[in-house]
């Protein structure tokens, strides 16, 4: 896996139907509207969010030498897989990525345990003052609360935690490459990390490779560890880091006016937001909430007469469909797309 | 009151630098003071001593969040738990902890915004400030990526205590010591200054003629001295690609930019420290807060904008006191580089209106800023002049802030061009005569082969590869 057959994969997903940015958009775990909408329709929130700080230059270069390849060919609008392209991502197995769940928070689940083994290297062989590998106080704060009054000096401590994460990782199936590669993220006395470009050039991969396995590394450990009888120190550590509620911090005050009995008319006047954006944010609740009441909208039977259309014109794209059902704004096409998704999975 | 003897009790050191005790007693004073220490030769100390004499507690204002979560963390490490730092980074509740129990802290370190929150003036309005410490005080005569509108407005805020105030800073000349004086309202303050002159260090200017040249110069070099050392680049890429050549010619080092990954900079850092890496390049965005005292070398690879911004990165070699090397290499068009790089962020007139007018139709300053081209840095500039002045001024002081960048690049280039001593001219750019050249002195005076710049004994520190098991084991047991 890398990012070069990641993107092959988004791209096949999206059907020709999105241009070559989407994907970016997916990747970094964009909250607009259009991409959280993308993500339901081409069932990718797997890999929603797995890089937020992707690089638009490194992006570019990948999707260029797919080019190159004659896998995809892109234009200012769409993009779309070749033949070649078509075989060739058949041979892909879809990485076991959460990213829906965690949305770059397993960042914070790594970095408290990497601070919390650095404290107890150094505690267990009697030194208390180094620098501290996180910089981030959130993290400081929460691993100084998490080892409070613990006997960090104990070698039994010590060994408790280097068991219980030996543990964990060869629960969570992870590959031997991705142990060996979280292993060498962890800092302690007289053992630095390494980054991901010296782990490249020591696995002969590359920088981008090593980072998605160890994205991929957490979000296999995160679900094993969500006991916290077998796992008391690592369930600690991941508190607060799966997200419980999926809506983004607007879309939560618009749904409160919305189970109240406001209309979108009235939520969109006191929220003083446009129009476009409560749309954005009724489709996000669609997205989360299974039992959303879609027929308040629109009718059972428009909803059966589009889907049957859109599998007829093998066709997500609002855009041919709109041509079809003149009747319905773009709003209620979305809507209706997008409460599908169970169906169809 | 004995000075050394608490020196000795609190800090375990037996004698006191130099500058370090005058500057103390002018505090004890109470007297307002200006100190301009070398970097690294222990500026700290002279707010932290005065702070157990004196009743109340000592209020440090400090530029970045990053140096100031620095030296909180160090004093914490020396033993010192009422330290507190208060920074936007904050969360809600845990500043409103602190807030209301501020009184408990004898050092609080804030950054300079927090100054204009009301919060922070009423509580700290409720306790006592036995001392005003300005840390890295020349930033407020500076603009560029460094430009803090934040550290103008501390004088507005300092004009409401009677407490003495410190400003710290490790180069200033006299146009910066004057913007201190007036900017920070200080009184008469004294003005406490050591020899900028770092004996141990020796300067070299190295003019070729193309990047390519530069490169082999480095790679040579560096293969045949010895480390710790930094090499300085105008850009993240240059860093990048420098640090990719090296590698592949077997030298242990990294790259380090503001581009790179927050977990991967502590890396590479902590690996520095370690001695795993012997060679880091980097964009002045490495330096500040990194205690390493074992730096021999310091190459710029480029021409720094200011005097003050090469003597400081320069400064970073040889804390320790033993001999280290600095050096330049210069190629005619790295003038034109510098000058774009420090231009880059001034807005130009079209720019300024354009911005100014769509403000006047009340529409969202960064929106305007980006609608109207200007950086982040930029708009931070024109936003504090705009709110004191009219649009036509700040045009004027756009082209006098220009005008004065544009003064300092010239004289770094009359230093890198000139015939002249290079120790001598650094320091008479600060208002200093050299008294006493080092026998090891600068390219002019003429350097020997230093022969401790080709022991290589120092041996990196390889750590051998072990399997995913044994190195948990190795950091938990
Ligand atoms: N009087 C002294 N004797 C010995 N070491 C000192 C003395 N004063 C300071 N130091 C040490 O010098 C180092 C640099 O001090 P610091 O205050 O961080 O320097 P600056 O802020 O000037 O760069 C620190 O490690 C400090 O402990
Ligand atoms: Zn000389």
């Amino acid at each position: 896996m890398d990012l070069s057959s990641i993107l092959l994969f988004i791209i096949n997903k999206m059907n020709g139907e999105r241009t070559l940015n989407a994907g970016l958009h997916l990747l970094r775990g964009k909250k607009s509207g259009q991409t959280l909408q993308d993500v339901e329709y081409f069932d990718l929130k797997p890999l929603f969010g797995i890089w937020p700080k992707l690089d638009e230059v490194l992006y570019q270069q990948t999707a260029d030498e797919l080019i190159n390849k004659a896998l995809i060919t892109s234009d200012e609008k769409f993009c779309r897989l070749t033949e070649k392209g078509g075989v060739e991502v058949q041979h892909f197995q879809l990485p076991r990525f959460k990213g829906w769940d965690y949305r770059g928070r397993e960042k914070v689940f790594f970095g408290r345990i990497a601070l919390a083994v650095q404290t107890i290297s150094y505690f267990r062989t009697g030194s208390t003052s180094f620098n501290p590998i996180q910089r981030d106080r959130e993290i400081q704060l929460f691993v100084k609360r998490l080892l409070e009054g613990k006997p960090l000096t104990d070698p039994k401590f010590g060994k408790r935690i280097s068991e219980e994460l030996k543990r964990a990782l060869v629960t969570s199936g992870i590959s031997d490459r991705q142990k060996y590669i979280f292993a060498n993220r962890l800092t302690g006395r007289g053992e630095t990390a390494k980054t991901y470009d010296q782990l490249a050039s020591e696995l002969d991969s590359s920088p981008s490779a090593v980072y998605l396995l160890f994205i991929e590394s957490l979000h296999m450990l995160l679900p094993v560890v969500e006991n916290p009888e077998n796992y008391p120190f690592l369930n600690k550590c991941a508190f607060d880091i799966k997200v419980h509620s999926y809506l983004t911090d607007s879309a939560l005050r618009t749904k409160k006016l919305f189970d109240q009995g406001y209309s979108m008319k009235d939520i969109s006047k006191t929220r003083n937001l446009k129009m476009s954006t409560i749309e954005d944010h009724i489709i996000e609740m669609a997205t989360n909430d299974e039992r959303f009441p879609v027929t308040h909208f629109v009718s059972k039977d428009t909803i059966q007469a589009v889907l049957s259309k859109s599998e007829e014109m093998g066709t997500k794209r609002l855009k041919l469909l709109k041509n079809e059902f003149q009747m319905l704004s773009y709003f209620e096409l979305r809507l209706i797309l997008t409460v599908n998704r169970e169906g169809d999975s | 009151m004995d000075l050394q003897a608490l020196l000795k009790e609190r800090f375990g050191y037996s004698h006191f630098r130099p500058g370090q005790e005058e500057v103390i007693k002018h505090v004890l004073n109470k007297r307002d003071c200006i100190a301009i220490l070398p970097t690294g030769m222990g500026k700290s100390l002279c707010y932290q001593l005065p702070g157990y004499i004196m009743p109340g507690s000592v209020l440090i204002i400090s530029p970045l969040v990053s140096l100031m979560e620095d030296q909180v963390m160090q004093m914490r490490k020396n033993g010192e738990k009422r330290v507190v730092a208060l920074n936007s980074f904050l969360s809600f509740t845990e500043r409103s902890r602190i807030l209301a129990s501020l009184g408990n802290y004898k050092f609080i370190f804030v950054s300079p915004e927090m100054l204009s929150h009301k919060s922070f003036g009423l509580h700290l309005k409720k306790i006592e400030i036995g001392l005003i410490v300005i840390d890295e005080a020349h930033c407020i005569s500076q603009w560029g990526f460094d430009f803090r509108p934040d550290y103008l407005r501390i004088g507005e805020f300092l004009s409401s205590y009677n407490s003495p105030i410190l400003a710290l800073t490790a180069t200033a000349d006299s146009k910066v010591i004057n913007d201190i004086t007036r900017y920070l309202k200080m009184n008469e303050p004294i003005i406490q200054r050591h020899s900028l002159d770092r004996p141990n260090i020796s300067y070299s200017i190295i003019q070729l003629n193309s990047t390519l040249e530069k490169t082999d110069w480095i790679k040579e070099r560096i293969l045949q001295t010895t480390g710790p050392g930094i090499i300085y680049t105008s850009s993240r890429k240059r860093a990048d690609e420098l640090a990719f050549e090296l590698q592949e010619a077997g030298v242990a080092i990294q790259s380090y930019h503001a581009g790179k990954e927050q977990d991967d900079r502590a890396i590479i850092q902590e690996q520095f420290l370690n001695n795993e890496l012997e060679w880091i390049s980097a964009t002045n965005a490495f330096g500040m807060g990194v205690h390493k005292s074992d730096i021999r070398q310091v190459i710029h690879e480029h021409l720094p904008s200011t005097i003050a911004a090469y003597l400081q990165e320069v400064g970073r070699a040889g804390r320790d006191g033993r001999p280290a090397a600095a050096t330049l290499l210069y190629i005619p068009v790295d003038e034109r580089m510098t000058s774009f790089i420090i231009q880059s962020d001034r807005p130009d007139e079209s720019q300024l209106r354009h911005y100014a007018n769509m403000l006047s139709e009340g529409r969202d300053p960064s929106e305007s800023a980006e609608l109207a081209g200007m950086t982040d840095t930029g708009k931070r500039i024109v936003d504090y002049y705009l709110e004191r002045h009219t649009l036509d001024e700040v045009l004027e002081v756009m082209d006098t802030l220009s005008a004065e960048k544009e003064t300092e690049l010239r004289k770094m280039l009359h230093l890198v061009r000139s015939e002249q001593c290079v120790r001598e001219m650094v320091l008479s750019y600060f208002g200093e005569q050299c008294n006493e050249k080092p026998e090891a002195c600068c390219s002019i005076c003429g350097l020997e082969v230093l022969e401790w710049l080709t022991d290589k004994s120092l041996k990196k520190k390889t750590n051998e590869l072990v399997s995913w098991d044994e190195r948990i084991t190795n950091l938990l047991g």
